[in-house]
Formats: C-alpha cells, structure tokens, sequence
C-alpha cells in the first residue's frame, strides 16, 4: 500500500467519558481510496469490525501493551462477505450506504424491545441514512417489518453471536 | 397481519387446542372414561384422543408453525396448505371421536366414522409434516433446537401410521388374529412415539429456543444440549423400530425396553442440567409468569420419570400407567403448553396489533396485556389440581381425582379467558389500546394487514 495510514487516537477521548464513534466515521469518510485507517483504542473495540467490515475494511489488530490496541482497518480489495441483505439490496457493498447515523445496542433487551428501538430509531432516519443496531438474535419478524415498511438492510453475525445490522431508510416508508 | 413471519392460521389451530382441552377436562369431571372406566374403554379412547389429538397436537402443530421458521430462519414453505391441514385435522378428530362413540353404543350410525377419522388425520398431519418437513429440508445444517423437531416430526408420522392401523383394526377391517395380537404389543410404541417423540421431544426442543429468549439466558449449543438430542433419539429410535422388529424376533422387547429406558433418564438429566443452567444464568432477574409456571410443568416432567422408574421397581407399572400418562399429559405437557401460551398469546397478538405502528407511535408493552398478578393462583390452582389427580389415581380414588379435575377445569379456564382478554386487548388502558393505523385483531382468524 503505498498511501499512508491515517491515524486516529480515540484514547483521550475514551479517557475523557465520551463517545468516539463520531470521530472514527468522521476520519474512515476522509479517507482517499484504498488508505488504510490505524485506530489506537483503550479496548479492543469489536464492535467497530462489523460496521467498518459493512464498509468494505478488514480489521488487523494487536494489543500494544497496558491494555491498548492497535487496529488497521484496510480497504478489501473485495466486499466484504455480508451474511444477509433485503431482497431489495441490489448493488455491491460499500457503494451508496452512508455512514450509520447512529448505532444502538439492542442486546439486553427481552423481545420485542429490540425491535421497537431498532424501528423508533430507524423511524427518526431521513430516506437514504442509516442506522446500525446490535441485536441479541437473527430479528426475524423485523426483517419482515422493515421489508414492509419499504426499508433495506444488511446484517449478520458477529463472532460474539449477537447480530448486527444495518438498515438504510428507504423513501417508499408509509409514513 | 405483520410480513409473513406471524402464521396466519396459529391462533386458529391454538383456539381448537383449547376448546377440545376444557371438553376433555369437563369430560375428567363428569367421570367419563378413565378412572371411572376401564382404561381400555372405548370412552377411555374417547378421553385419550380428545387431549392427545385435539389438544396437545392441535397446540404443537400451531405452535411449531409459528416457530419453526423462527427455528430455521427461513420462512414456511407451501403455506396454502395449512388452513386445509387444520380443516382435516378437525374434522378427522370429530369422526374419530364419533367413532369411539359408536363402538361405546351411544352413537347408532352406519357411517364408518373411525375409518373417515383414520383416513383423514392422517391426511391433515401429512399435510403439516409437509410444509414443516420441506421448510427443515430448505434450511439444512439445522440449528439444534430445528433437530429435536426434525425427530419429533419423524414421531409424530410413526404414531399416526400405527393409529390408523389401530383405527382399521378397531372399525373392523382388519380381523386377523395376528393383527390383533401385534395391535396391544405396539400400543405402548404408539403412546411412546406420541407422548415421548412428538409431544415432548419438540416441545424440549423448542424449550430450548423460547426460554433462552424470554429469559435473556446464554443460548449458545452446549455439550448437553447434543447429549440431549443424541440420547433421545437413541431412546425414541429404539422404542419406535426397535421394539416392533424385536417383538416379530422374539416375541418380547427386553432390550429394546432397556436401551430406550436407559437412553430416556440420559437425556432427561441432561436436559434438566440444561434447564437449571437457563434459569441460572438468566439475565433477567425478575421471571415472568410464564417462565415461572413452567418449572411446575418441569417439575411434572421430572416428577414423571421419577414414578415410572418406582412402578417399574415395585412391579406395579400396569396398575398405575394411568396415573403416569395424566402426570406426563396434564402435568408436563399440559402445564408447559398453557404457561407458553400465557405469553405466546400476548406476544403474537402485540405484534399483529402494534407491529404496523411500531416506532412511529407509542405503543403498550407486551406485559400491559395480561395481569400476572391476577392470573399466578390459577397457575398455582392448576397445578395443585395435577398433583391431587395424579395421587387420586394412584390411590384408586375416581370421586376424588373428579374432584381435583375440577380445579384443573376451573384454573383452565380461568387462564383461557385471560388469553381471551389479551386478544381483546382487555388489559391495556382504553385511550391508547388502539393508536392511529392500529386494527382490532380478530379472536382466532387471521388478519389482512390494512396497507
């Protein structure tokens, strides 16, 4: 690769109580194509692996001592294998879909919870946003939901077992 | 009607499950059939086929054709035919029932009822082992608790196909001596294949799905959940063929017996490290009624292999199989199925009402739909019922087992007219019961989604 890694330390942030997330998508959407992103965290942090996979990035990580990690996230030559997709999605990966608006953790919630904050969050989305939601099980009867609501999505399972998904507002919702 | 994954007809299938369970329960406390009569009484069968057929096999097959595309995560295949497989299956159970009717004399017809009965069940349990067979077929490597299914389906045509033997042979068709001889020797394999296989082998399997996600427990595959799935299926594949062919041998089924038995308390203890493990790691600190009532139904369960192996001990197993098969159908299989209703019920009939809303207006919780506070002394009724009717049969004691029925008819119903009132939405404040863009859902037909 001959474009350097961009490099991201979210440590002060973590320090400081807040939420890296947005700073991480803000730096993944400046990147110039086929750079990697090096991210430097206080915790390994998985469940960025999943979104950023869904963005077409392959994690490589490795603890640099006193509990930090070093994660490169670097573009695949090819998507990355997604599970699942809607019927509807029909393009490649890591074309149009934006950067998840937001990301909820739907895995301590008994049914049908998680699929009412998902819709309420998915809801609040404007036509073409996304929104990335982790689940405690594969969510059937919200696939059905979303796939009737005129919604897309993709999702899969994380090597934790809990599912992930991302689901792109589509503009054909009853409203 | 929320997509395709609710099943469009499972209320339909749990509303007969339950008219045919009170009817047998008012039977119990009128003192018709067992222990009134004998157990080989046509009013006996009578008894029998109304809760083995009409109410847990009704409860299974809707239950499972609601779940199993949840199982396997694929929706069900040929769908259409499950409104014509319910209609078979009641009207087959109606002529069979007619047909112990007549056979006890109260019923003076020429219609050959028990061979419609025979002919048709078959065609209605043909008919849902097809759509569930070929949606398990599509979504192979099954997940383990699709596995448990997969054999109990496999039982539950092993025990139709020796029913409608039995049916030829008791409408007269079949009069060969031989043929009658091999009808009582393969009657424990028909009750073991129905009560053991399909009831609750599936009804284990599915445990395994519903209670990790009503409680929030860990459900990842464990070792003693496969030791489970091997070991019953060792022991129901050893009664089922084994049994017969040893039988046709050598006249008895000693090994067969043995093996079965021995396989049978492996996979019952294991499952009960199983069940301790889900409600051990749950969570969820505060259960809810559901998940509480069914460890009654648990207990039932253990409770049942713990007086099969003390009647086979003191010998006294023929005296008392009666009091066994009430413990097993009305304690396990009984108390599991009406603690799973409590909250399949409500949940089902959230998501038909709410589910088109969901996120877009503030909607009750599930748990608004019932009151558990209200309904955890019919459980407890219930089940008080099941242990004073399991002693009375031990004891040869009919009044008092008509007695103890009653309370299990009035816990029963009580908690059906709960269910009721949660399809009704009783429980739910009437000002936001029904928000914008919300329908009524209908008691047990399905609905057609308004958009």
């Amino acid at each position: 690769m001959t474009i350097p890694h961009r490099d991201l330390d979210v440590r002060p942030i973590l320090r400081d109580g807040g939420e890296p997330f947005s700073a991480i998508m803000e730096a993944v959407a400046e990147l110039a194509p086929g750079q990697s992103l090096r991210l430097l965290a206080s915790f390994k942090p998985i469940p960025l692996f999943q979104v950023l996979g869904a963005h077409g990035f392959e994690p490589v990580s490795r603890e640099i001592g006193g509990g930090d990690w070093e994660v490169v996230f670097t573009p695949a030559a090819a998507p990355a294998p997604v599970v699942e997709t809607s019927d509807s999605v029909d393009h490649g990966l890591g074309d149009d879909w934006q950067v998840p608006a937001r990301e909820i953790d739907c895995r301590d919630l008994d049914p049908p919870e998680p699929m009412v904050k998902t819709l309420e969050g998915v809801e609040a989305l404007a036509a073409g946003e996304t929104l990335s939601a982790l689940l405690p099980r594969e969510p059937l009867f919200l696939f059905e939901e979303l796939k009737a609501r005129g919604h897309e999505w993709r999702g899969g399972f994380e090597p934790e077992g809990h599912y992930r998904i991302v689901i792109r507002a589509g503009s054909r919702g009853e409203k | 009607m929320i997509g395709s994954s609710l099943s469009r007809w499972t209320m339909a299938f749990f509303t007969g499950a339950v008219i045919f369970l009170i009817a047998a329960e008012c039977l119990m406390v009128a003192g018709y059939g067992f222990p009134a009569m004998a157990a080989e009484a046509p009013e006996t069968l009578l008894l029998v086929h109304t809760v083995t057929i009409g109410w847990l096999s009704l409860l299974m097959c809707g239950a499972l054709l609601q779940f199993v595309p949840v199982l396997v995560v694929q929706p069900l295949r040929d769908e259409i035919l499950v409104l014509p497989a319910l209609l078979c299956l009641l009207a087959g159970l109606t002529s069979l029932l007619a047909g112990f009717l007549g056979l006890t004399g109260m019923l003076d017809t020429d219609i050959p009822f028990l061979l419609i009965g025979g002919c048709l069940l078959p065609i209605g349990f043909g008919l849902v082992l097809w759509t569930l067979g070929r949606t398990l077929w599509q979504a192979r490597p099954l997940p383990l608790p699709a596995r448990f299914v997969a054999v109990g389906l496999t039982c539950l045509a092993a025990t139709f196909l020796l029913g409608t033997f039995f049916a030829h042979i008791l409408s007269g068709l079949i009069s060969d001596a031989v043929m009658i001889d091999f009808r009582t020797k393969v009657l424990p394999v028909h009750a073991a294949a129905g009560f053991g296989g399909w009831l609750t082998f599936t009804a284990i399997g599915v445990s395994y799905r519903l209670l990790p996600m009503f409680m929030l427990a860990p459900d990842a595959e464990r070792t003693t959940n496969h030791i489970v799935w091997w070991s019953g299926s060792i022991a129901l594949l050893s009664i089922i063929m084994g049994a017969p062919v040893e039988f046709i041998l050598a006249g008895s089924a000693r090994i067969a017996s043995v093996i079965a038995g021995l396989s049978a308390m492996v996979a019952l203890v294991c499952y009960g490290f199983d069940l301790f493990f889900f409600y051990r790691n749950r969570k969820r600190r505060n259960i809810e009624l559901n998940s509480k009532s069914a460890i009654g139904a648990f207990a039932a369960l253990y409770l049942s292999a713990a007086l099969l192996l003390n009647l086979l001990a003191t010998g006294t197993f023929a005296n008392h199989a009666g009091a066994l098969i009430y413990l097993v159908a009305f304690g396990w299989l009984t108390g599991l199925g009406l603690s799973q209703l409590y909250k399949i019920v409500p949940f089902l009939t959230w998501l038909e009402c709410y589910g088109p809303v969901m996120g877009r207006k503030p909607t009750p919780r599930v748990q608004d739909l019932m009151v558990e506070r209200r309904d955890g002394p019919w459980f407890v009724l219930y089940f008080a019922g099941l242990l004073g009717g399991t002693v009375a049969l031990l004891a040869d004691a009919p009044n008092l087992f008509r007695i103890t029925a009653a309370m299990t008819l009035l816990a029963t119903a009580a908690i059906v007219i709960e269910l009721v009132l949660a399809r009704r939405l009783f429980n739910v404040a009437a000002a936001v019961r029904f928000p914008e863009g919300t329908t009524r859902p209908h008691l047990f037909l399905p609905a057609i989604r308004n958009h």
